[in-house]
C-alpha cells in the first residue's frame, strides 16, 4: 500500500513542485533587487492563465511545432519519475540509468530546437542555433560529472549511485565536490540560467531558450513553460540527491518517507537560493565566453575522474 | 561680434543681424567653399541645414553654423528661384548628408552630386511627388497611397543570415526596424530603418496657434519635454526680444537638470539591465522614479510639461520644497554612489561593457555625432558652455569626457554627468530667491521677417530649434534638430563586428529618440 502511495508521490512530485521553485528563485532575486516581488505561487497562476487562453499557430508550422510541447513535457515526466528524490527503493531499472536520463532530456531539447526553426521566424532560428551550441558543449561536462559518480558507485543506475554515495566516508568526497562544480555549471547552461541565458529578459536578440518558444502562445506555451520548470527541478534534484544523497529514505516506512520529502525540499531550497544569489550578483556573459566556461566544467569533471582512478 | 564678422564672413557679403544670428547670402556656386572654410578652417559646429519655402518657386537653404563659446550663429544661405536643384556638400562635409536628404524628402529640392539621395523618414507608401513642407501642401492633405518597396542593402555570401527586428519590439520602446546581416553571431551589416513615428511635427508648427506650438514642442520627444520646449521658447524669446527674469533662469536650470538626472539614472540602469545585471538595472529605475516623483510634486507633471512659457516659467519652487529637495538630493547622491560601488566590483558587468560597440572617432566626427556619444570619444562639447543659456553662464561646469568610445565610455560619461547635475542643482537651488516674478509680462509680438535659434543641451545632446517669421510676424517655418537625427547615423557602424546579443546593449548606450528623429 505504501509502495503504491510512494509511487503516486514519485510521479506527481516533479510537475507539482516545479513551478514553486521557479517562483522561489524569482522571489529571492526580487528581494536582492530591493523589490517585493510576486508571490512564490505566481508561476501556478501563470500556468492557469495560459491554459485558459486561445492560441495562434502559424499556418506554415508542421506537426513538429504542434506536438513538440507534449514531447518535451513527456520526457520531463518520465525522467522525473526515474530519479531518486525522497526514496531510493523505487528502482526504475528501465529509465533510471543516468545515460538514459541525459539523453531523454537531450531528446526533448532536440525537438525544442526543431520547433524553434519550424515556424520560420528569424528569432526562432538563432535561438535554436544557440541552444544547440550550448547543449552540445554542456553535454561533456554533464556526462563526465555523472560518470565520476558512476565510477565511484560501480553502477550507472541513479538509485544505486545515491545509495553508494551516501555511504561514502567524508574524506573521499573530494572528487564528488569537484564533479559537482562541473555539474553545476552544466546545470546553469541546461536550465537556461545566468551566465548563459537570462530567463527574465524581454530582449529577443539576447534570448536562447525564450527565442525558440517565441511563436508559442496559450495552452502549448503553458505546457512548454511547465516542462521547462520540470527540467529545472530535475536538475536541482540530480544535484541534490546524487552528489549529496543524505536523508533519502532507504526503507519503506512512513516516517522515513516523510523525512525524505522534507530533507529533499530543504536541499532543493538551498540550491535554489544559491542560483538566485549567483544571478543577482553577476551579468550575463558574452556569448563567445560561454564555451570557455562549459569547457571548464568538462575539465573539472575529468580531473575528478582522474583523482578516483 | 564685429571681430567675428570681419574674420569669418567674406568681404563682399552683406551680413544682416538678428540678435546673435548673422545671415548673409552666398551664391550657389560659392556655398561649398564658404561652408568648407567655416567647417574645416574655423572649426565651427554645423548645427542644422534647413530650407524655407518663400512661395512662387522661391526657396532658401540655410546653413547654420555655431561659433562655440561666443554664442553666435553664422547662417550663410543660398536662394533658389525657378529651380529645384542645389549643390550637395555631402562629398566634402559628410555631416550635411542627412540634412540634404531631409530637404529633398520634404521640399523636393534635389541635392546635386549626393551619392545616396534616397528619401528618409517618409516611407515607400508616401507618393514621391508630394512634398509636405512646401507651402502649397496643406497640413490635412491626404495623398493617395503609393506602393513602392524599400530596398535594404543586401549582403551576399555563404552563411549570411538576415534577421529582421521590429518595428514592434518587446518592451515599452518606440518603433523602428533593424535589419541585421549576420555571419554566425557576428554582425556584418546593420541597417536601421526609421520613420514609423512620423507625425508631421514641423508642418504642425506652422499651423497651430502659439500656445499649442509650445505644447507641441514638449511632445517632439517625450523624455526631453523640458529641453525641447526650452529650446523652442528661447528661440521665441529672442524673436520677441523678451527679457527673462533672473529667477526664471535659475528655475530653468533646475528643471533642465532634473530632466537630465531622471534620464541618466534610467539609462545607467537600463545599460546594466541589458547585460542581465538586474540589481543595478532596478536600482537605476528606482532612482529615476524618485526624480520623476519630484518632478510631479514641483510641477504637476512627471515629464515637466506645461512649465516653459515665453518669457519664463509657470511653476515656482517654494522654500520648504527647496530644503526638502536639497535633503533628498543628498540622499540620492549617497544612494547612487553605493549602487555604483557594488556595480563596479562586478567583473562580469565590466566585461560586457568594455570594448562593446566601439565608435570610431573618425566616423563619429564625419557624421557629426553629438552629446553623450561625442563626449565619450574625448571631445569636450556641451551647449551649456558653448552656447550658454538660462543661468548656465553663472555656473562652473566641468565637461565629462571619456576616451574609449565604447559602451563603457558612454556609461561612464553618464555617471559623471549625474554627479555634475546634482552639483548644479544644489548650487541653483541655493541661488533661488523668493520674491521675484516667474515670467516677464512684456508684449510677445514677434519680429517680422526674422530668424532665431534656440539651443539647449538636452540629456542626449544639443537640441536646436530654428524659427523663421514672415512679413506679418507669423511663424512660417520651424526646423527641429533633435540630437538623435545625427546620432542614429552611426549606430550601424558601432554594431558592426559585435555579436547579435550585444546589440540591445549598444543601442541602449545611445538610447536615441525615434520620435525626435522622425518628427
Amino acid at each position: 500500500m505504501i509502495t503504491f502511495f510512494a509511487w503516486i508521490i514519485q510521479i506527481i512530485l516533479v510537475p507539482v513542485l516545479s513551478p514553486l521553485f521557479v517562483g522561489i528563485i524569482r522571489k529571492i532575486k526580487a528581494r536582492f533587487q530591493n523589490r517585493k516581488g510576486a508571490s512564490i505561487f505566481q508561476p501556478y497562476r501563470d500556468l492557469r492563465k495560459l491554459f485558459g487562453k486561445d492560441e495562434v499557430i502559424s499556418k506554415d508550422a508542421s506537426w513538429i511545432f504542434k506536438y513538440m510541447p507534449f514531447i518535451l513535457f513527456g520526457t520531463t515526466l518520465i525522467v522525473g519519475l526515474s530519479l531518486p528524490m525522497f526514496t531510493t527503493f523505487l528502482k526504475t531499472n528501465l529509465t533510471g540509468d543516468f545515460l538514459v536520463v541525459i539523453y531523454l532530456l537531450a531528446f526533448g531539447t532536440f525537438f525544442l530546437a526543431l520547433a524553434g526553426i519550424d515556424a520560420g521566424s528569424a528569432f526562432g532560428g538563432f535561438g535554436s542555433s544557440r541552444e544547440m551550441t550550448i547543449s552540445a558543449l554542456a553535454e561533456g561536462g554533464l556526462i563526465f560529472s555523472m560518470l565520476t559518480l558512476a565510477i565511484v558507485a560501480h553502477s550507472t543506475n541513479l538509485n544505486q549511485i545515491a545509495i553508494s554515495i551516501s555511504s561514502l566516508p567524508l574524506r573521499s568526497f573530494m572528487p564528488i565536490i569537484l564533479s559537482f562544480i562541473g555539474f553545476f555549471i552544466a546545470l546553469l547552461a541546461e536550465t537556461g540560467r545566468f551566465p548563459f541565458d537570462n530567463p527574465a529578459t524581454h530582449l529577443e536578440l539576447t534570448m536562447i531558450h525564450e527565442a525558440m518558444i517565441l511563436e508559442y502562445s496559450g495552452k502549448r506555451l503553458a505546457v512548454i513553460e511547465w516542462a521547462a520548470a520540470n527540467k529545472q527541478l530535475i536538475f536541482l534534484a540530480l544535484g541534490a540527491n546524487l552528489f549529496f544523497p543524505w536523508g533519502i529514505a532507504n526503507s519503506l516506512s512512513i516516517t522515513a518517507v516523510f523525512a525524505g520529502i522534507i530533507i529533499f525540499l530543504i536541499k532543493l531550497l538551498i540550491l535554489s537560493v544559491s542560483i538566485a544569489v549567483l544571478e543577482s550578483g553577476m551579468a550575463k556573459y558574452r556569448f563567445f565566453r560561454l564555451p570557455d566556461l562549459l569547457f571548464t566544467s568538462f575539465i573539472i569533471s575529468v580531473i575528478a575522474i582522474g583523482i578516483i582512478i | 561680434m564685429e571681430k567675428i564678422i570681419k574674420e569669418l564672413i567674406p568681404q563682399n557679403a552683406n551680413p544682416k543681424n538678428f540678435g546673435n544670428l548673422i545671415t548673409y547670402e552666398v551664391s550657389s556656386s560659392d556655398i561649398l567653399s564658404v561652408c568648407k572654410d567655416l567647417y574645416f578652417k574655423h572649426k565651427l559646429h554645423l548645427k542644422t541645414i534647413t530650407a524655407i519655402d518663400e512661395g512662387h518657386n522661391n526657396y532658401k537653404i540655410l546653413y547654420v553654423f555655431g561659433v562655440p563659446k561666443e554664442n553666435i550663429f553664422l547662417i550663410p544661405y543660398i536662394k533658389l528661384s525657378n529651380t529645384t536643384e542645389f549643390p550637395s556638400l555631402a562629398n566634402d562635409i559628410h555631416e550635411t548628408s542627412g540634412y540634404e536628404r531631409k530637404i529633398q524628402t520634404f521640399f523636393g529640392l534635389l541635392p546635386q552630386g549626393h551619392v545616396n539621395p534616397r528619401p528618409i523618414i517618409l516611407h515607400k507608401n508616401w507618393p514621391e511627388d508630394q512634398f509636405p513642407l512646401r507651402k502649397d501642401f496643406k497640413w490635412n492633405d491626404r495623398p493617395k497611397e503609393a506602393s513602392n518597396t524599400y530596398e535594404f542593402t543586401k549582403v551576399e555570401g555563404e552563411g549570411i543570415y538576415e534577421i529582421p527586428v521590429g518595428p514592434v519590439h518587446a518592451g515599452i520602446i518606440e518603433p523602428g526596424h533593424f535589419r541585421f546581416s549576420v555571419a554566425g553571431e557576428e554582425i556584418v551589416l546593420l541597417e536601421p530603418k526609421l520613420g514609423y513615428t512620423h507625425k508631421g511635427t514641423e508642418k504642425l508648427f506652422e499651423t497651430l496657434p502659439l500656445e499649442k506650438k509650445i505644447k507641441l514642442s514638449e511632445r517632439v520627444s517625450g523624455d526631453s519635454s523640458f529641453s525641447h520646449s526650452l529650446a523652442f521658447c528661447q528661440a521665441l524669446e529672442s524673436l520677441a526680444d523678451v527679457n527673462i527674469p533672473q529667477k526664471a533662469k535659475w528655475l530653468r536650470v533646475i528643471f533642465a537638470e532634473l530632466e537630465r538626472l531622471a534620464n541618466h539614472f534610467g539609462d545607467i540602469g537600463f545599460i546594466m539591465l541589458d547585460t542581465g545585471y538586474s540589481f543595478g538595472g532596478l536600482s537605476g529605475q528606482r532612482l529615476r522614479e524618485m526624480i520623476m516623483q519630484w518632478n510631479e510634486m514641483l510641477t504637476g507633471s512627471r515629464f515637466l510639461r506645461g512649465v516653459n512659457t515665453i518669457g519664463g516659467v509657470t511653476k515656482d519652487i517654494l522654500p520648504d520644497f527647496k530644503t526638502k529637495l536639497l535633503k533628498d538630493l543628498e540622499k540620492i547622491e549617497i544612494d547612487f554612489t553605493e549602487i555604483m560601488k557594488i556595480a563596479n566590483s562586478s567583473s562580469s558587468l565590466l566585461n560586457r561593457l568594455e570594448d562593446t560597440g566601439t565608435l570610431d572617432p573618425r566616423i563619429a566626427r564625419d557624421h557629426g555625432v553629438i552629446g553623450v556619444a561625442r563626449r565619450a570619444i574625448g571631445v569636450k562639447t556641451d551647449a551649456r558652455i558653448d552656447y550658454s543659456y538660462a543661468a548656465y553662464d553663472k555656473i562652473q561646469l566641468e565637461i565629462a569626457t571619456e576616451e574609449t568610445g565604447d559602451v563603457n565610455a558612454r556609461f561612464k560619461v553618464r555617471i559623471k554627468e549625474v554627479y555634475s547635475s546634482i552639483k548644479i542643482l544644489v548650487e541653483a537651488l541655493e541661488k533661488l530667491v523668493d520674491d521675484e516674478e516667474l515670467f516677464s509680462s512684456q508684449n510677445t509680438s514677434l519680429k517680422k521677417d526674422a530668424y532665431a535659434i534656440g539651443i539647449v543641451e538636452g540629456w542626449r545632446g544639443d537640441i536646436v530649434y530654428f524659427i523663421a517669421t514672415d512679413r506679418n510676424g507669423n511663424i512660417t517655418r520651424v526646423d527641429v534638430r533633435d540630437p538623435s537625427f545625427l546620432n542614429w547615423t552611426v549606430l550601424g557602424y558601432t554594431g558592426k563586428g559585435n555579436v547579435v546579443p550585444d546589440f540591445p546593449l549598444i543601442n541602449k548606450s545611445f538610447n536615441l529618440s525615434y520620435s525626435g528623429n522622425d518628427l
